[in-house]
């Protein structure tokens, strides 16, 4: 038995080495709380991260203070947030939709009113759109910085899919009723839709919903009023949307298809579908999956018109503008206004329009040409100046808390699996501030 | 329990003795509670702390943003009332169910045959048993990928899949879970059934077959008796499995098409990190223990595995 | 004594052989095509010209680092559960006392908490200890939760310890601790194998704690960067395919030098 003595022995020293080993190598990567000189920015993950990176690149160029980039992959990039925004391991700055999605961390006295950095710099508020800067404003104060760009949803197509079977980008619902028919006929689906993200979805319902009743009805349920579900106008918004989905327009597989992981987006590439709804995102999208398809046979027009609609045929859906708010608890204020003050430089504006993104600085008018699509880009804003109404995508407009079982009665309705009534009394029940 | 004992591992002594009057010399020796004493604080204050901090939030409400707030049985009555944590409930019954119907009779053939002596088997039980190295999420991964509708097998196989819309409907998209179980954890059962079948005595076949019983009924007289103990213990695997199935759901349907899939493991996780509502998905989390404590305990009962703890502790 | 062969379970295995065949191919034909490959021809057609770029592309996604961190994770948690198991088991099947039993009941009540049970309040002790997307946070609760089946396995396996040799030790005035190490250690070490792999597998394979307790790069492990890898770029099947491709390749290693070792300790977890 003696001789076996040394195996304890052995396990007990490697052990030993392996926690020595671990705790000082896991010691020091201490996780997305800041160092010492350090502040951190969280964005939500997507192709446009590569602008962020090197913007942080050049302001470390320079600054003493250091700042810091994490992503979290979009499909989770609220829920994360919201899982850590009270923990230590909250971020410094982070990015946001505006509106609701800020509200329940203002009310938790989390962020920083930016009232003061903007006393000292007003470029920090001049220099923004009044309309969209206004969006991330709060009881009186203003919470955010937007950056990114203005995000509209439009109708994308594949061009030479739409040329083989015949059809125009359609400019009323009973053309693109029209173009689902003749779609249909040469064999591919008409609308790729990511179904399995739910919020495209989501954008059918607001689209339509705007075009019929105009952006009243949704104010007023979010505000409180929830009898506005079962109006007329409600009803003849998802009867049309049955109407549409039940003509197959969108195939059937579409809950299994992910916007997020690029399927949707592959399937109008590769030619097998021919539409689809999206924000305006959709070009960098393209831009990096499939350069050449982006480049030549990507296009774009405005949702349809509703004849006999309550709403502006010009009102526009989609994320007015992404911000960046600033926690209270974070120790570099100073650097972080130099930092801010970034998102309307001339290099940052470019940087955007590059790669299909659309800055809502004043200096934006100024570069459209330098766009990665300057045709692209002008059409885009075009939209934004002319929309009287920009409505701010449902799940953003709502609290979090209500987000997944808006996202759920969307999904049900559309598969069928709620009929109109169903959907009506699960809207009713969402919470609404 | 008449039939002899079998044991996975053959190597060991069968130990069976009484209880022998106590002398001093066994009294010698014994280490006290120090020895158990780390182990026992770790496992308190990464399992039992937590644990008894679920029942207490249980009956909070806690968005994870303000302060926590007592609401008695409020979060409790909610979520009885919710069709969809009730529907959740029988969602992982049928999942369990469904597992354990399609496993058992599966790994039982494949181990018992494994057991055997053909010449081919240890290359075939080789690749039988890949799926054991990958992870639950590698192995939702792959079969996500490959059964996607528009870029998987099911386009190129139309012949089968129709229009391959599997994770669009309720039944086939349960399908998919339990066949993706199945695939994942049989080669683990397998092994299971493996070692019992070959710690059974060949006399027994022997004796049978001068009875003058055939295969089957040598399957059915001798076999699946020996396999007693290995059935019990694979089954509360599977059942335990079966309830906490969760990258499986997250990564194949994402509880969808609507709810149609949300099993009350994912559930409980929709409701903490997705909804904020971490005392809602506290008490789904309560209602998961209490059942697989539950199911565990009827059993452990069952499978004796308490009388065979008594036999052999008596020192 | 078997005369002729099983021809039902020979045909059943074939079938299975084919269900596990099927994902195989597909997978290792899928990481050598491109990407456009794969969506023209299909995941069954065999690759028209062979690339490794999804391999590399791996690794460019950080898979590298991945990699060192689930092994940190892993070794880690094998450390801490031969470090606690051992003296816990001994205790459980020598000591009489009456905590020890409570002890044992203890950590077979902890076989019925799954680990998603705790995970709300887990998050929470681990933010606020600031362990948070650190993988010590991800260490700590993992190796908890091995701690019950690893203690049911060896205790199983101390309890085959024949009582002679202990009072032959006591007759010499042996120690707890010198017989631990003089005659339970060596004596179980089919049982400390069966742990070592058993908690391995699990840190290795492990997904739920690094799902909530981690966020950025610097922490992330395998299984999530697979499944961010699903959640973002999906559609890219051969990556995909590709990054689980690597991941299984140090299970692999383990299981072609240590097959016996591996599935006698899967069949331990099972068995006991």
């Amino acid at each position: 038995m003696k001789t076996r003595r040394g195996t304890p022995r052995i396990v007990a020293g490697g052990v030993a080495l392996g926690l020595t080993l671990a705790l000082t190598a896991c010691g020091d990567d201490g996780g997305s709380g800041s160092g010492e000189n350090e502040f951190t920015v969280l964005v939500y993950g997507d192709a446009t991260n590569k602008v962020e990176k090197k913007l942080v690149e050049e302001f470390n160029k320079t600054s003493e203070v250091k700042a810091r980039l994490d992503t979290i992959p979009g499909a989770e990039y609220q829920q994360k947030l919201q899982t850590i925004i009270s923990t230590p391991q909250a971020p410094d700055v982070f990015f946001h939709w505006g509106g609701g999605s800020i509200k329940p961390f203002v009310d938790a006295d989390l962020l920083l009113p930016l009232d003061d950095f903007i006393k000292k710099e007003p470029g920090l508020k001049d220099n923004f759109l009044p309309s969209v800067f206004d969006a991330s404003v709060v009881d009186g104060k203003a919470y955010g910085v937007p950056m990114r760009g203005t995000q509209p949803v439009m109708l994308f197509h594949n061009e030479k899919v739409l040329d083989e079977a015949g059809v125009q980008p359609p400019e009323t619902w009973d053309d693109l009723l029209d173009a689902v028919e003749k779609l249909k006929d040469s064999g591919v689906t008409p609308i790729a839709l990511g179904g399995g993200d739910q919020w495209p979805t989501q954008m059918w319902f607001q689209y339509l919903y705007d075009r019929i009743a105009g952006p009243e009805l949704f104010q007023k349920a979010l505000s409180g009023d929830t009898e506005a579900w079962e109006s007329e106008d409600s009803r003849k918004a998802l009867g049309m949307i049955r109407e549409l989905v039940d003509t197959g327009a969108f195939g059937k597989t579409y809950d299994s298809v992910k916007f997020t992981n690029n399927g949707s987006p592959q399937l109008v590439a590769s030619g097998k579908a021919g539409f689809e709804l999206m924000g305006s995102w959709y070009y960098s999208t393209q831009q990096s999956l499939d350069e050449k398809f982006a480049a030549e046979d990507l296009g774009y027009s405005a949702f349809p018109t509703v004849e006999g609609g309550k709403g502006d045929p010009e009102n526009l859906v989609g994320n007015t503008n992404n911000y960046y708010s600033v926690m209270k608890k974070a120790e570099h204020p100073e650097a972080i206004a130099e930092f801010l003050k970034l998102m309307y430089s001339d290099t940052f504006v470019k940087d955007q329009l590059g790669i299909g993104n659309l800055p809502t600085t004043t200096n934006t008018p100024d570069f459209l040409d330098e766009a990665a699509s300057p045709e692209y880009s002008k059409f885009q804003y075009g939209l934004v100046e002319k929309a009287p109404h920009f409505q701010l995508s449902w799940d953003q407009a709502y609290p979090q808390s209500a987000a997944t079982d808006l996202h759920k009665a969307i999904q049900q309705f559309f598969n069928g699996g709620l009929d109109e009534d169903g959907f009506i009394s699960a809207m009713q029940a969402l919470p609404t501030s | 329990m008449t039939i002899q004992k079998t044991r996975v591992r053959p190597a060991a002594p069968p130990v069976k003795r009484r209880r022998t009057p106590t002398t001093n010399v066994a009294d010698v020796g014994r280490p006290g509670f120090i020895w158990a004493a780390p182990a026992t604080l770790f496992f308190g204050a990464f399992a039992i702390v937590p644990l008894i901090m679920v029942v207490v939030l249980s009956f909070m409400s806690w968005d994870g943003i303000g302060d926590p707030e007592f609401t008695g049985f409020d979060n409790w009555r909610r979520v009885f009332d919710d069709p969809v944590m009730i529907k959740s409930i029988w969602l992982s019954l049928l999942l369990t169910a469904l597992g354990v119907l399609l496993q058992t009779p599966l790994s039982i053939m494949l181990g018992v045959w494994a057991a055997g002596n053909q010449k081919n088997r240890a290359v075939l039980s080789a690749v039988y048993f890949v799926p054991l190295l990958l992870s639950a999420t590698a192995v939702s991964v792959v079969w996500r990928a490959l059964l996607d509708p528009n870029f998987g097998v099911p386009a190129e196989a139309t012949w089968l899949f129709g229009d391959g819309n599997l994770f669009g409907e309720q039944a086939t998209a349960i399908g998919v879970l339990a066949f993706v179980s199945t695939w994942q954890f049989t080669p683990f059962h397998t092994l299971i059934y493996q070692g019992a079948a070959r710690a059974i005595p060949q006399v027994l076949y022997q004796a049978a077959e001068i009875d003058g019983a055939g295969r089957y009924r040598q399957f059915f007289h001798v076999t699946l008796p020996q396999l007693r103990n290995a059935i019990m213990t694979s089954m509360i695997l599977m059942v335990v499995g079966g309830l906490t199935t969760f990258e499986t759901v997250l990564i194949l349907t994402q509880g969808g098409p609507g709810t149609d899939t949300t099993i009350s493991a994912y559930y409980m996780y929709e409701e903490a990190f997705k909804s904020f509502d971490y005392g809602a998905g506290a008490t789904v989390a309560l209602v998961l223990v209490l059942a697989a404590t539950a199911i565990s305990l009827i059993m452990v009962r069952l499978s004796g595995y308490d009388k065979m703890r008594s036999t052999t502790e008596g020192l | 004594m078997r005369r002729r062969p099983n021809y039902l379970a020979g045909a059943g295995s074939l079938i299975w052989l084919f269900l596990i065949g099927l994902p195989l191919y597909v997978m290792v034909t899928a990481t050598l095509k491109t990407q456009s490959d794969f969506v023209q021809g299909g995941p069954l057609g065999l690759p028209t010209d062979i690339t490794f770029d999804n391999f590399t592309g791996a690794f460019d996604t950080g898979f590298g680092r991945y990699f060192l961190n689930t092994l940190l994770v892993t070794v880690c948690v094998v450390g801490i559960v031969l470090l606690l198991v051992p003296p816990l088991s001994y205790s459980i099947v020598r000591s009489r006392g009456r905590v020890t039993t409570g002890v044992f009941r203890l950590f077979l009540l902890g076989l019925a908490i799954p680990l998603q049970a705790v995970i709300i309040p887990m998050f929470y002790l681990i933010s606020e200890a600031g362990l948070y997307d650190n993988l010590i946070g991800v260490i700590l609760p993992t190796a908890a939760f091995a701690l019950p089946v690893s203690t049911l396995i060896l205790s199983g396996t101390m309890r085959d310890i024949s009582r002679e040799l202990f009072e032959a030790m006591a007759m010499d005035g042996a120690t707890p601790r010198r017989m631990f190490f003089q005659l339970v250690l060596p004596l179980s070490r089919g049982g400390l194998a069966t742990i070592v792999v058993f908690s391995a597998l699990q840190a290795w394979n492990g997904f739920l704690f690094p799902l909530v307790l981690t966020q950025s790069e610097e922490s992330k492990v395998i299984t999530l960067g697979l499944y961010n890898f699903q959640t973002e770029r999906g559609i890219d099947a051969p990556g995909l395919l590709a990054a689980v491709l690597l991941s299984m390749i140090p299970v692999l290693l383990v299981y072609l030098f240590a097959r016996r070792a591996l599935v006698r300790g899967l069949m331990g977890v099972g068995g006991k």
